[in-house]
């Protein structure tokens, strides 16, 4: 055995020497620092869960606001903010519930919050109400037309822009500028006070769009007209053409 | 909420088309250009040094250690953009104790670690040991401990012993060679593999890495070869330059059929990201990618070195080509990770718009720190080639 052992070469002992003391460190060090717990859930400590739930609690969450703010409740839940949390404008109130008088939750009234949500945007989905803060009523802050609660507009919008603000964008540049909304969507009077129980309606056919762009109508020179029965008659038009923007590729 | 709107407010003037918001400041800087750069000279450097070995090119012989030097100096600097990138590198061992095997990111410490652990240094001890004795015999002082230290007190300097170390040689660069591939392969793998990102997701990424990283490293080393010899007052070997040139001739000529093959892949496959992607490259990366990448870090290069393989010319006007063609290699390869790092994250998930990057001067994502990582390698090869002399007239046979 001390035979073999001496035929090993010198280089192989002295380099196994420095792999056992780096393996041995390593063993130590890693029994030492990593907490026991590490790994019994996922790839983290699980002592790390209950240090998240100790940690104090800012947010009282929407049940407790209404233990005592019934009144507003009933108002907001009947409007457009009744899916937006309290604590969304009011900033975290947990201490607020704990000791009413002593700390006062924010209660934002100066113009710029509002546009936090509501300034136009065009990632932000059509029909969302968004304003341009610029030009909307400047100066003057939101609340003073806009009950925050139950934030409907002082008077009915009279624009489709209103709400549809990009499609209204777009279609503003395109062949289609000069036609109103109403000729291509029937839109219930209620839609401009429920617009999602009041849906417009959209046009189901290629006649709808044939009506000004099929080849035997003669009322309309100048636009583009197309043979219905030969043009693509597999699809319908807006497969291929953008109603608010047709000439788009 | 101020400060951010500040901030974000002059990178919006030069954003074009539609972007997220999250888009609009790149997330990966400089930091994370310069850290498969590096590594690309480690891999690099170090497959030329493994060439030479296995297939016991002679002309190359005067190269091996100073590639494997720069090698070693490049590594020891290539983890340190990550650690100042992602802040707080004093937590960067428990990557070590709590491996992830789920993340390709996490496990980067262990394929560095086996690179330098397992291949580099040990090839290095291993080709150093017999000088290292033989060295510290005729030092006196802190000097003779260093290299005693350096040589675990070894002192067999045996035919025996001395064989033996050139058979481990043999057999730690066979394993260096995929080890070496391994690293920066992994480098381009994690670009590769994002597969949200068309202009990194593709299964070529590994390669194209692999051998811009390898162009990189011979352009280094013929870098170094040309710089150091003159200092010292040694005349450069030819055949060793023109085999040097000959390997990064050919390296480049496979790099820049790989990039070829990648561009008419994409052009062919025109998946909905062409047209961003199209943009992206006629525009904002027009002058990074077309005139610096291909032009006048491969074209010109390649070019030049071609000319000089059928024109003969007087051999100090071939030096500065060489010298010249390898400054352009790697401003032109720089550039090719610039490219893949920054050109990824300029344009939307959208496909509809571009953002632009602004580099800072200051700070641990600034130019300067960039900087200072980019020269600390040389201030370490220029130790290292205290210590460790790689000249041939330096070992001790």
């Amino acid at each position: 055995m001390l035979k073999k052992l001496k035929s090993i070469p010198e280089q192989v002992i002295r380099l196994a020497v420095i792999l056992v003391i780096i393996v041995v460190v390593f063993v130590i060090v890693r029994a030492e620092l990593v907490p026991d717990d590490f790994g019994e859930l996922g790839h983290y400590r699980k002592g790390a869960v209950d240090e998240i739930a100790s940690l104090e609690l800012k947010y009282a969450g929407q049940e407790t606001c209404e233990m005592c703010h019934d009144d507003i409740l009933e108002t907001k839940s009947n409007g457009y903010h009744r899916s937006v949390n309290c604590e969304v404008c009011h900033g975290p109130s947990a201490k607020h519930s704990e000791a009413p008088d002593e700390f006062l939750p924010s209660a934002p009234r100066k113009r710029d919050f509002c546009p936090v949500c509501h300034e136009y945007l065009p990632s932000r989905p059509t029909g969302f109400p968004q304003i341009v803060s610029a030009s909307h009523n400047p100066v003057k802050p939101c609340i003073t037309c806009h009950e925050p609660h139950n934030p409907v507009p002082p008077e009915t919008p009279h624009e489709c822009s209103a709400c549809h603000a990009e499609i209204s964008r777009v279609k503003s540049i395109s062949h289609h500028a000069y036609l109103e909304c109403k000729t291509c969507h029937e839109v219930p009077e209620q839609h401009k006070l429920d617009p999602r129980g009041n849906a417009a309606s959209k046009p189901a056919t290629r006649e709808f769009c044939g009506k000004c762009h099929a080849e035997e109508n003669e009322d309309y020179p100048g636009v583009p007209q197309i043979d219905l029965a030969e043009h693509e008659p597999r699809y319908v038009c807006w497969q291929c053409h953008y109603p608010h923007m047709p000439e788009a590729k | 909420m101020e400060e951010i709107i500040q901030h974000l407010t002059p990178l919006l003037k030069e954003v074009s088309g539609y972007i997220f918001p999250n888009e609009i400041e790149l997330h990966w800087g400089l930091l994370v250009v310069i850290y498969p750069y590096l590594t690309g000279l480690v891999a690099g450097a170090f497959i030329l040094a493994s060439l030479v070995k296995i297939f016991d090119v002679k002309e190359l012989y005067p190269t091996y250690r100073i590639a494997l030097l720069t090698a070693l100096a490049f590594l020891i600097v290539a983890p340190l953009p990550l650690l100042a990138h992602l802040g707080h590198p004093e937590r960067s061992y428990e990557i070590f104790l709590t491996p992830n095997k789920y993340s390709a990111m996490a496990m980067f410490g262990f394929v560095y670690a086996w690179y330098l652990m397992a291949v580099l240094l040990l090839e290095i001890w291993f080709d150093y040991r017999k000088d290292l004795i033989i060295w510290s015999r005729s030092e006196t002082g802190i000097k003779k401990w260093i290299l005693r230290t350096i040589s675990l007190f070894s002192s067999d300097i045996s035919e025996k012993a001395v064989k033996f170390d050139k058979k481990a040689i043999r057999i730690i660069t066979l394993i260096g060679i995929p080890s070496a591939f391994i690293l920066h392969g992994y480098v381009g793998f994690i670009f590769g593999s994002i597969k949200a990102n068309p202009w990194w997701s593709s299964v070529l990424m590994p390669i194209v890495f692999l051998f811009s990283a390898i162009v990189s490293g011979i352009a280094l080393i013929l870098i170094v070869y040309m710089f150091v010899l003159p200092i010292r007052k040694k005349e450069i070997n030819m055949l060793t330059l023109d085999k040097l040139a000959s390997y990064l001739f050919y390296v480049m000529i496979i790099d820049f059929s790989l990039e070829c093959l990648d561009f008419i892949h994409r052009v062919y496959e025109s998946e909905e990201s062409i047209k961003i992607l199209g943009e992206l490259v006629s525009g904002k990366l027009f002058v990074s990618l077309i005139v610096v990448q291909l032009i006048i870090g491969m074209l010109i290069p390649l070019a030049a070195i071609g000319i000089l393989k059928i024109v003969k010319v007087p051999n100090d006007l071939k030096k500065q080509i060489y010298f010249l063609s390898a400054i352009l290699v790697q401003v032109g390869i720089f550039s090719t990770r610039w490219n893949v790092v920054v050109g990824g994250q300029l344009f939307s998930k959208s496909f509809m718009g571009l953002t632009t990057y602004k580099m800072t001067l200051f700070g641990m994502e600034g130019l300067l720190l960039s900087i200072l990582l980019l020269v600390l390698p040389l201030g370490i090869m220029y130790v290292l080639f205290k210590f460790l002399p790689p000249w041939e007239e330096s070992r001790s046979n």
